[in-house]
């Protein structure tokens, strides 16, 4: 008995020893709570893991901070905490009948081979999820380039279709202007070698017409390109004068009979007013648009014909231009106003430009454009414009009418063509003129002689027009100076405004504008 | 005084850490150190004893442990506003959040906003505001909304 006894102690010793040496190598620490989670139980060994010294009968919380929150019911596992003392515990938390052991574990060696392990992984997810991100971007990007190019090409098939039409336009009129001087050329010839005949007269006449008409056109279409180029940049600009309505529509009439009689379809033109016919507007926009409507309405009627009908009344000047053309699908009547667009099919060539920079104008003008149009029966267009009454009527008395010869111009142009051509007009006109051939040589001329007006051009060779002027005004020349450009640039204009230029005509020039300046500028002065 | 534990969660690399450490120490990394586990800290906000455990975010390797967050009075969602997928895993990480411990107060934390690539759906926050959430765009680095966000949960407990 005392045997079985004394074995009995011999076993709870060694049991106590060999748990002794596994809480010593596994530097297990433990402290026990009873229900109420006041401190029942611990291990001294707490303080190794920068816990306090327990104290017994005292609530857990107010010394472990863990266990706030928790019961003494709950059996958890919490593999990874990092101590008060840095370093990784494990923590196992075991109720039983009247108390909760809470036994913590250092976990030390685990925590770093899952710290390594987790850092590795997170750090490729992170950059998988870049990488999605950035491939994510890039398909974005070329979606977007796509998008673009496609857009390119419409542009860039759009300016070649606009540069061919361009082309052809620009073709037909010059092959009629080459043919046309052809035949007069050798009408003159016959002329000089035979007796002048009637017949060879006419057919001058006739030729000579054409090369006219050829000639506006071409200069329409170079106004219109230029009129778009300043669309872009708003820089049409309306300058209203005193007009006769009557003469513009007659003017208008004149310049396309022409066009509907190589049609064989009418033209109408009727002008009626209830107060006169002078008024106050840009004539030469209001040209430029009816020219571009009716042009445009002769174009597209081969049967029947066009009607331009204005009427003034209570200081307002309201136009319709109706055709009995092709018309217009409802599809394509918002699409024309876009600038470079042509309706498909029609077999008519242009530059698809007339439309918008028309509607452009009379918006400026204070009108508003409307189209109404069937297909197959026609098109009528309107709009209406304020036009107030003009003061006096005098300012239309022809003053290219009188006689010029005691008038004395200096003619400052290096293109001597161009020079020829004034020189001859103005001759006719019993003018004296005198040519230079750059802004050095006009200097030198105005220093030495007295003319009554200088044409001066701009784009000259060794002294520009801008640089004689600019002489001119150093030397205290009083000579009235009017420019004649091909720039229709408005800062050109002013420039020479600044400059104290007494005229500014953009090229071409017929001679009746030159003298009337002329007599502008010298009756100012 | 009052002691309450409180729980950050929220997916991998979206500020947990960083936004817990600059609330209680004021103090901001840039480099990434995964969390292993939780880590503990204490801090006083008006007259709570808050316990703020900072629990490892969900990631490849493991889903979060639910058995840390037993005994909270009330989480921190986080979410990084420039990863789409962190702020719309925020549904399925409450819902391991009110399985385990049920439906305690709860703010969203939309952290990393001083970055250039933000991608949160209007939306999105609108779903969370729904739910009763309180919904703040922080940024642990530039310290915007931390302070806040914290409050927001300790006036909810």
């Amino acid at each position: 008995m005392l045997r079985k006894f004394s074995r009995v102690v011999s076993i709870n010793q060694t049991q106590n020893t060999i748990n002794k040496q596994l809480v010593s190598k596994l530097q297990l620490a433990y402290f026990a709570v009873d229900p109420q989670m006041n401190v029942c139980a611990c291990s001294s060994n707490l303080t190794d893991y920068g816990f306090p010294q327990l104290e017994c009968g005292e609530p857990i919380d107010d010394q472990i901070d863990f266990m706030i929150g928790l019961d003494a019911e709950t059996e958890l596992d919490l593999p990874v905490m990092s101590s008060p003392s840095g370093i990784p515990i494990s923590i196992n938390m075991m109720p039983s009948d009247d108390q909760l052991t809470v036994l913590i574990s250092n976990a030390s060696v685990a925590t770093e081979q899952r710290q390594m392990l987790q850092q590795a992984a997170n750090e490729n997810e992170l950059l998988v999820e870049k990488q999605k991100k950035l491939m994510f971007d890039l398909e974005t990007a070329s979606i977007e380039l796509e998008k673009k190019n496609t857009e390119l090409e419409e542009a860039s098939r759009l300016q070649t279709s606009f540069l061919s039409g361009v082309s052809h336009e620009f073709r037909t009129p010059l092959t009629s202007i080459i043919g046309y001087t052809n035949l007069v050329q050798k009408g003159i010839e016959q002329m000089s070698r035979q007796i002048a005949s009637r017949i060879a007269k006419q057919d001058s006449f006739s030729y000579l017409n054409a090369v006219q008409r050829s000639s506006k056109h071409l200069l329409s279409l170079v106004e219109n390109l230029l009129d778009h180029g300043k669309l872009d940049s708003d820089e049409i600009f309306i300058h209203p004068k005193p007009t006769d309505l009557a003469e513009l529509f007659d003017d208008v009439e004149l310049l396309l009979a022409p066009l509907s009689q190589t049609k064989d379809i009418e033209l109408n033109v009727a002008f009626a007013s209830s107060e006169g016919n002078y008024v106050i507007l840009d004539d030469s926009r209001l040209r430029q648009c009816l020219i571009n409507l009716v042009g445009n309405a002769i174009k597209f009627t081969d049967v029947g014909g066009v009607e331009l009908l204005a009427h003034l009344d209570n200081e307002e000047l309201r136009i319709q231009v109706k055709d009995t053309g092709m018309g217009i699908s409802a599809d394509n009547l918002e699409k024309i106003r876009l600038p470079f667009y042509q309706v498909a099919d029609t077999g008519k060539v242009g530059t698809g430009l007339g439309l918008t920079i028309t509607e452009r104008i009379i918006d400026l003008m204070g009108g508003e454009l409307a189209i109404e149009s069937e297909v197959g029966s026609g098109t009528t267009v309107r709009f209406s414009m304020p036009a107030p009454q003009a003061p006096q009527e005098e300012h239309f008395s022809n003053l290219a009418a009188e006689s010029n010869d005691s008038l004395k111009v200096l003619l400052a142009e290096d293109d001597s063509d161009i020079a020829d051509l004034v020189t001859m007009m103005l001759m006719e006109r019993g003018v004296n003129v005198t040519r230079v051939a750059n802004g050095a040589l006009a200097v030198e001329a105005l220093h030495n002689d007295k003319f009554d007006l200088v044409l001066m051009d701009i784009h000259m060779p060794i002294m520009t027009g801008y640089e004689a002027i600019a002489e001119l005004n150093k030397a205290n020349i009083k000579t009235p100076v009017v420019v004649m450009s091909a720039s229709g640039i408005e800062a050109d204009q002013k420039k020479a405004v600044d400059l104290g230029c007494a005229a500014y005509l953009v090229k071409p020039v017929s001679v009746d504008e030159i003298i009337a300046v002329a007599k502008t500028v010298m009756i100012d002065d | 005084m009052k002691k309450k534990k409180i729980c950050m969660v929220g997916d991998f690399s979206v500020g947990k850490t960083s936004l817990t450490q600059k609330f209680v120490n004021n103090v901001f990394s840039d480099k990434y150190l995964t969390t292993v586990g939780v880590k503990i800290d204490t801090v006083e906000v008006m007259d709570t004893k808050l316990v703020v455990w900072d629990v490892a975010g969900r990631d490849s390797l493991s889903p979060i442990n639910a058995s840390y967050l037993v005994g909270a009075a009330g989480v921190i969602l986080v979410a990084d506003g420039t990863r789409k997928s962190t702020v719309e895993g925020l549904h399925e990480i409450w819902d391991t959040v009110a399985g385990r411990i049920g439906e305690v107060p709860c703010v969203v934390a939309l952290n990393k906003a001083d970055l250039d690539d933000w991608n949160v759906d209007e939306g999105k926050i609108n779903d969370f505001k729904n739910r009763g959430w309180s919904v703040f765009e922080s940024s642990a680095k530039d310290g915007i909304a931390v302070e806040a966000l914290f409050n927001a949960l300790v006036e909810k407990l």
